[in-house]
């Protein structure tokens, strides 16, 4: 049971900065609040009390999306659902809707965000390998002698390890901007024990771009989730791809490379296996999600309808 | 403790009130606002019983802090229809019978609710999708989508008002589709379970219970918990005469808390009685508890063995039950066979996962009768025992069973009544439990885990010739129904085939793992899977199509049970027909034909799930398309 003294909702960055700053030890900032409820129960922490919560769901300065210089910059508000419902998030961040489809269910993405699911820094979380595809940087915002002092970190450089963030005590994540990717096919593949409501035990998200003919990768971006401490990008595969003919055997070739990467500590064996299916299937479908291009894979001599 | 101001607007009212700052908006709609229709199922996100719309968005009232909902606009399942009334969708649960304890159904209607209003013209894959934040455990789903389908088909005009009424029913019920009585009481969220029933004045009771398998308890002290503030009382096994304390459906093996020693985790210790909840938990925290760990015993096999720990005094051998059964001669049997098959087959423990977790009140009314409500399968035997431990006559001891919020065996043990009736007398004040989920499955009795170990003797015919069945069976720590499920285990355990020479053995042991007990079947399950494994295995060896070896072994008229009863009247014959034309069973050996069987897949099949169906419902391209 989780209980606390104050429960604050401050409505703009700067008293929300002030109240967090202010906020007495062992408070907690809280965001979709769709993790620490379930946390603080028998199993888990058991019974936590914690003095304050500063929730950030109201600071308006968090609401929202602004696109500019190729990036898509996402208030810390952002909810999962979003990226379903937004038609304009849906066509900048093409992988965003298939992961977030997979992401707890309908009910749980209304609350949950984006930022919240970053600053968790879980090795499972789904939206990592998203986030490191799309060159995710996230903008933490403090106070510093009364001006609002904000600063930028990669995802790969904020997140150190599991659970483990550079987030300083008196900061609050205001943002998260991605690079704008239209025209890109999406996919993102997961496994976990069940369908819904489950976590990853691994995952993949992909990106690829093919030329105007649909024969050759233009652009791709891979990353997997649930195969180490730290969201992983697979830039060897993406450099060795680029530019390549499209092909079944190209794909097979450079999904086998993947199991590699594996790092976890756990089910080594099952995760090399299911990472080699994923690398293939996720690039497949992110192929044939592409909006404009059809792809035509050299080694069957036939048209792929993507 | 601080409060919080929280305004907002519930089912087109304007309530301002002040409440606990760390409440979540599903305790305030049920602890202030009484608004009981919406359940807690897992406090944890998984079950959806407690989904309401908070400005029009669906979402999981466990999930949100209450000061999240202050300022919005919050519609639950009492608010979508006016009173006395019900909603296109409520009618359509009703019509196809999509409720059974009902516990779920709140939630479910809430979430087929969001669906349409989210995309009325959801294909059933969309629909599907879209409850999948939503866990029933009895309907299997498929009256639920059904409900969805046809409600879909009225609010879109396709199918006219009256598709929502009961159909006409003629000279017979059976055949029809008859709407169940207390569907629209489950469908509105109007039928309240214990946990939603308040009493003036009630105390909230919370338990301690052991963190150890096997454990002597050197003392118990309660004073510092008694101390607190808000705290009414605690009770200990202290409270209970230790003469009559025990309780269990067969043997009375189970003290109402645990006396002097510990057996399994999970098992109640302390009980305390406080004015809310919170003081009631954090009480918890100030017993002081020495125990003093032994040696347990966790496999079946190891309780058996010279020397093992012995969970219970009065059971040296750690036996719980052993039902043995004899039919002709076994030895002659496998003497008559041409071949003989053996293998071990084993099952698992299984949780009831009902969707509603235990809860109870109990209070004394004014002629001192002790009341107990709680959903209880079993009220009448447990009002027999209760008045036996309390030493009242049966006349001062009165159960009434609530609503069963599923149930599947689980409810049938007394694990906290006792506890509810003795705060009860002590404080001559209501007291009310509600477990948690994790207390639930921590507490209650699983399905016995099994080991089989089979011998089958058959011709070259396919006729079983001689059956050894030998099961053991993890009990727990306290006997529960063991005995009942070993009687069951042993009766069905050759299945429903007619074999002249058999020996059965069944036993269940004591262990210090977590009790088994009831669960739907009673011991059917494991026998089954162990028969029709075998039987499988059998048609493999000897080349048949299993159909074929299942109907030459099958029981018909004038056959004679493995208990020696004569059968009057069977029917596996037409189960055996009907089983076989409905999955358009490919006749043969099962190991020969390899992976492109002509009875896969088809149109009454289920493809395997994926998710994504809102990707391309609704839109006219071929293409799957997302951006």
């Amino acid at each position: 049971m989780l209980t606390c003294d104050t429960y604050h909702m401050p409505t703009n960055l700067r008293d929300a900065l002030e109240i967090w700053s202010g906020a007495p030890e062992g408070s907690s900032l809280i965001s979709g609040a769709t993790d620490i409820l379930p946390w603080a129960r028998e199993g888990r922490a058991g019974d936590v009390h914690i003095p304050s919560f500063v929730d950030v769901t109201k600071i308006k300065e968090l609401d929202g999306h602004t696109v500019a210089n190729g990036r898509v910059r996402l208030g810390a508000n952002t909810v999962y659902q979003d990226f379903l419902t937004d038609a304009s998030l849906r066509h900048l961040l093409p992988c965003m809707p298939y992961c977030a489809i997979w992401f707890a269910d309908d009910q749980i993405r209304e609350q949950a965000t984006f930022a919240g699911n970053l600053a968790n820094a879980s090795p499972v979380a789904d939206g990592t390998p998203p986030a490191a595809a799309l060159n995710a940087s996230l903008e933490l915002a403090r106070l510093d002698g009364g001006n609002i002092k904000t600063r930028q970190l990669t995802v790969s450089d904020f997140i150190v390890g599991p659970g483990r963030t550079l987030l300083q005590p008196d900061e609050i994540i205001t943002a998260v901007s991605l690079d704008a990717v239209a025209g890109y096919g999406g996919s993102f593949q997961k496994v976990g024990q069940r369908r819904s409501l489950v976590i990853s035990v691994a995952c993949c998200a992909a990106l690829v771009k093919a030329d105007s003919t649909g024969r050759y990768f233009d652009d791709l971006r891979l990353a997997l989730g649930g195969v180490g401490p730290r969201p992983m990008r697979l830039t060897a595969i993406e450099a060795r791809l680029r530019g390549e003919r499209i092909s079944h055997r190209t794909i097979d070739q450079a999904a086998k490379l993947a199991a590699d990467e594996v790092a976890s500590r756990s089910r080594q064996e099952y995760r090399r296996d299911v990472v080699i299916g994923f690398v293939k299937s996720a690039l497949e479908e992110a192929l044939e999600n592409q909006p404009d291009i059809d792809v035509t894979y050299e080694d069957l001599g036939e048209t792929e309808n993507a | 403790m601080p409060k919080l101001k929280i305004e907002l607007d519930v089912n087109g009212r304007k309530i301002s009130r002040e409440t606990d700052a760390y409440k979540r908006l599903l305790d305030f709609l049920r602890d202030d606002l009484n608004l009981t229709g919406t359940k807690e199922g897992c406090g944890a996100g998984e079950c959806g019983t407690c989904s309401v719309f908070v400005d029009g968005k669906l979402v999981k009232s466990c999930l949100m802090p209450v000061a999240k909902a202050s300022g919005t606009k919050i519609e639950t399942i009492e608010g979508l229809a006016k009173p006395g009334d019900l909603t296109p969708m409520q009618k359509a649960f009703h019509k196809t019978g999509a409720s059974q304890c009902g516990y779920c159904i709140p939630g479910m209607v809430m979430a087929a609710t969001s669906a349409l209003r989210q995309n009325p013209n959801a294909g059933i894959e969309e629909i599907k999708e879209r409850l999948g934040g939503n866990i029933c455990r009895c309907t299997g789903y498929t009256k639920i989508f059904e409900a969805v389908e046809l409600a879909k088909a009225v609010i879109a005009g396709d199918m006219p008002e009256d598709a929502l009424n009961e159909d006409a029913v003629g000279d017979s019920y059976i055949g029809h589709n008859v709407r169940r009585l207390d569907a629209p009481s489950k469908v509105s969220g109007r039928l309240r379970y214990a946990a939603d029933m308040k009493m003036h004045d009630m105390l909230q009771l919370q338990v301690l219970r052991s963190p150890h398998p096997h454990a002597n308890i050197v003392s118990i002290d309660t004073s510092a918990a008694e101390a607190m503030d808000g705290v009414v009382c605690v009770i200990t096994s202290a409270d209970v005469p230790d003469d009559t304390d025990g309780f269990g459906v067969f043997v009375h093996d189970q003290p109402i808390m645990a006396r002097g020693v510990v057996r399994h985790v999970g098992e109640a210790v302390a009980a305390v009685a406080a004015e809310d909840l919170v003081t009631a938990r954090r009480a918890l925290s100030k017993i002081k508890v020495v125990y003093e760990e032994i040696a347990g015993v966790f496999d079946p096999e190891d309780a058996l063995k010279d020397g093992a720990a012995i969970v219970h005094d009065y059971a040296p051998d750690n036996v719980v039950k052993h039902i043995p059964v004899r039919k002709g001669n076994v030895e002659a049997g496998f003497a008559n066979a041409d071949i003989i098959l053996e293998d071990d087959f084993s099952t698992q423990q299984v949780e009831h996962a009902y969707l509603e977790p235990e809860a109870g009140i109990a209070y004394v009314d004014a002629d001192d009768v002790i009341v107990v409500i709680s959903p209880s399968q079993n009220i009448t035997h447990h009002r027999h025992m209760l008045s036996h431990i309390l030493k009242k006559p049966i006349n001062k001891v009165r159960f009434i069973m609530s609503p069963v919020g599923g149930g599947f065996g689980g409810k049938e043990d007394m694990i906290y009544q006792g506890m509810l009736a003795i705060v009860a007398m002590k404080t001559h004040r209501p007291v009310q439990l509600n477990f948690t989920r994790e207390e639930s499955i921590i507490a209650s009795a699983k399905r016995h885990p099994s080991r089989v170990h089979y011998k089958m003797g058959l011709k070259w015919n396919g006729e079983i010739t001689a059956i050894q069945f030998n099961m053991l069976s993890d009990g727990g720590a306290y006997g529960m129904s063991s005995e009942g499920v070993m009687r069951k285990a042993a009766i069905l355990s050759c299945g429903p085939y007619e074999v002249h020479n058999l020996s059965v053995d069944t036993t269940a042991v004591y262990t210090n793992n977590t009790p088994s007990g009831a669960f739907r079947t009673f011991g059917g399950m494991q026998a089954q899977f162990a028969t029709e494994s075998m039987m499988d295995m059998a048609a493999e060896a000897l080349e048949m199509d299993p159909f074929q070896i299942r109907r030459i072994n099958m029981m018909k008229i004038g056959s004679r049970t493995h208990t020696q009863h004569t059968l009057t009247a069977a029917s596996l014959d037409r189960c055996l027909d009907a089983a076989e034309k409905e999955s358009r069973w490919e006749n043969g050996t099962p190991n020969v034909r390899g992976d492109k069987r002509s009875d896969l897949g088809g149109d009454d099949t289920r493809a395997p799930c994926t998710l994504g169906a809102r990707f391309t419902s609704g839109k006219n391209s071929d293409k799957e398309r997302v951006a």
